[in-house]
């Protein structure tokens, strides 16, 4: 059986009127015109209605849609010691720009990042539940490194501090873990610091962990991806289509995650060459062991189209198990 | 030699924000919003003027996001939902949903205001092809290069009306080309289109990117100024211009322009110098980063003040009128 997910963040206001939005409250947050509780309030209708979102059209492994992440990066900036932040950055090839971590001193753990929400949604939702992290060469090629003279000092650093996250969403019974690591597809020579870091989060986790690369090609990372320390690896299949016949001429020995509808425009894909993808996919590994996705996060997307592209992702899995 | 000028934008005046959000809201007409458009329009250019910019720019009073202003004045194009852009940013994607195509000149009027009210050259400004495709939805053409070939021959036809219209330079800017190296061909080749036959002087303004990426390449960029931004990583770009040797004008923006801090003129004397050890003189053009808009008025003012001070007193050093 084929699973839909997505694959991580989701956009934060609704096309609906009717319901909080989440931009009118940070607005009035800042004007001092509602209190940190209302606010609060207002994140927490926003996690509940994605989820619901999210159920409602289908898809098997859901997440809380990372609605307080205002990037990537930031984040994890935000709870850690011996960081700063500061100015913003294009994020990769998109009209989206990320606040730049600046590395001040040696980086620690001080508070869970990601554990709140995830407790909030883990309430809310009876589905397969999915925590999204940064990964860590990631982090660091987009970070300022003022401090650690040898950037490997930083990976294994942020590598603690993801380690401890990583425990204790799996402690709280989390079915996947997501790193994303899209500056692997720039940085392919780095595949070994990524090994390291993995090396560093992922053993002894009962949670399947996932690896997701977007935007880059995979062409470099052919086959050392797939020795990997984790159980999936997920491509995105739209932003670099030779990913796909890269893809076919691989030994696949992870299960897959085909990030095979545009996140980034809103056309509509036709539904039979989607099928055809992913059929050609599932003469090389059982249908079992594939997951399709958005090629990213959908919040690049107004929320009406991202809607229709989970609709279409749910419409496709349904057809292909039938 | 140094001509000092600007990058595009200008921060809008508070009475110019809420007569935008009144006008959104159907609260005012559309001639109230542009005849307080003109009037700030016409103290940005007052202030260039007084402060002593060689060449100047309007400062897109008139302009929201800068692909969405042009994309709302073509055919072709429809508007998305919202599409957070950072923080509690939020933006219209433009979309295209057919063919696109100019009906009238969008930008000439403005420009003929602006230029009317100053014997300096203002500047025309416009948004590129490449930048216009890759910031939008596209579900008309089949694919990335028919989108922005198809914008190109639109943008021409408004460049060639700006020059009609007597601007000495026109400034074609593509953000959006520096994100993706493997992309320059298309950019190159959707510029050559937008430039053939024109005679003003050509400018074109990339930001926030990797220029090792795209170097020497760029310099087949068919435009005759390619204006880029260096204060911001504090020159550590600058190398990668060094070798081959640049051939092009160059604006170099010596003016960090997403700090809130107002630079010293010492510290833009130090940038100039330092610009100066590898573009060669003559070609050099000084100006902030990128567009002003996101700093206060105040903030702007300063910053614009104290470049023109820096670049007076480089001039004296070096003995240039």
């Amino acid at each position: 059986m084929l699973k839909t997910t997505v694959v991580g963040s989701y956009p934060k206001i609704s096309s609906d009127r009717n319901v909080p939005n989440l931009r009118t409250a940070l607005n009035q947050f800042e004007r001092k015109k509602i209190s940190a509780d209302e606010l609060e309030e207002v994140y927490r209708a926003t996690i509940k209605r994605i989820i619901k979102e999210q159920e409602d059209a289908g898809i098997d492994i859901i997440t809380d849609g990372q609605i307080r992440w205002n990037d990537l990066l930031t984040p994890f900036a935000e709870k850690i010691e011996g960081c700063k932040i500061n100015g913003l950055l294009r994020f990769f090839d998109n009209n989206f720009y990320y606040r730049k971590p600046v590395i001040k001193s040696q980086i620690l753990f001080r508070e869970y990042t990601t554990l709140g929400d995830y407790q909030y949604a883990r309430k809310h939702s009876n589905r397969s539940l999915k925590a999204v992290l940064p990964g860590s060469l990631t982090w660091a090629k987009l970070s300022d490194n003022h401090h650690y003279k040898d950037p490997k000092n930083l990976i294994a650093d942020f590598s603690l501090i993801l380690q401890k996250e990583a425990k204790r969403l799996d402690q709280e019974g989390v079915e996947y873990i997501q790193f994303e690591e899209p500056s692997l597809c720039n940085f392919p020579r780095e595949i070994d610091m990524v090994r390291e870091s993995l090396k560093t989060i992922t053993p002894g986790l009962k949670a399947k962990t996932i690896l997701f690369l977007y935007f880059g090609s995979i062409r470099g990372l052919i086959p050392e991806l797939f020795d990997l320390p984790v159980d999936v690896i997920g491509i995105d299949l739209v932003s670099k289509p030779e990913n796909i016949a890269l893809l076919l001429e691989t030994d696949i020995k992870r299960e897959l995650i085909l990030g095979c509808l545009d996140a980034r425009n809103t056309r509509i894909e036709n539904e039979e060459e989607v099928l055809k993808l992913i059929q050609k996919v599932s003469r090389k590994i059982s249908p079992d062991k594939i997951y399709i996705s958005p090629s990213c996060g959908l919040e690049f997307l107004p929320h009406e189209n991202a809607l229709k592209k989970l609709r279409l992702l749910s419409s496709i899995a349904s057809r292909f198990n039938s | 030699m140094l001509f000092t000028t600007s990058v595009g934008s200008f921060p809008k005046p508070d009475y110019i924000t809420k007569a935008r959000a009144m006008f959104s809201r159907g609260e005012i007409a559309e001639e109230k919003l542009h005849s307080l458009e003109r009037k700030a329009t016409y103290d940005w250019i007052r202030f260039q003027e007084e402060i002593g910019i060689d060449i100047l720019v309007h400062g897109e009073m008139e302009r929201g996001d800068m692909v969405t202003y042009f994309a709302e004045r073509m055919e072709g194009f429809g508007t998305s939902g919202l599409v957070r852009s950072y923080g509690n940013r939020y933006y219209r994607k433009p979309l295209i949903t057919g063919e696109i195509k100019r009906t009238s000149p969008i930008t000439v009027e403005t420009f003929r205001y602006a230029q009317d009210l100053t014997s300096k050259p203002v500047k025309g400004m416009l948004t590129g092809p490449y930048t216009m495709m890759d910031w939008s939805f596209n579900e008309h053409y089949p694919g990335r290069k028919d989108a922005a070939l198809a914008l190109a021959k639109v943008i021409h036809q408004e460049v060639a009306d700006l020059e009609k219209a007597g601007a000495k330079y026109i400034q074609i800017d593509e953000p959006a080309l520096s994100t993706r190296p493997e992309e320059i061909e298309l950019a190159i080749e959707a510029m050559t289109i937008v430039t053939r036959g024109i005679k003003s002087k050509t400018i074109s303004h990339i930001c926030y990117g990797d220029f090792s990426k795209i170097y020497p390449r760029l310099l087949d960029f068919p435009v005759n100024q390619l204006d880029l931004e260096f204060a911001n990583s504090n020159f550590s770009n600058l190398e990668v211009f060094r070798n081959p040797k640049f051939t092009k004008e160059i604006a170099v923006g010596v003016i960090d322009s997403h700090s809130h801090i107002i630079e010293t003129k010492e510290k833009v004397k130090a940038n100039i110098k330092m610009a100066l050890e590898v573009f060669p003189l003559e070609k050099v053009y000084i100006d902030p980063d990128c567009g002003l808009k996101t700093r206060t008025v105040e903030e702007t003012r300063a910053k614009l003040k104290v470049m023109v001070e820096a670049v007076r007193e480089i001039k004296q050093e070096l003995g240039i009128k």
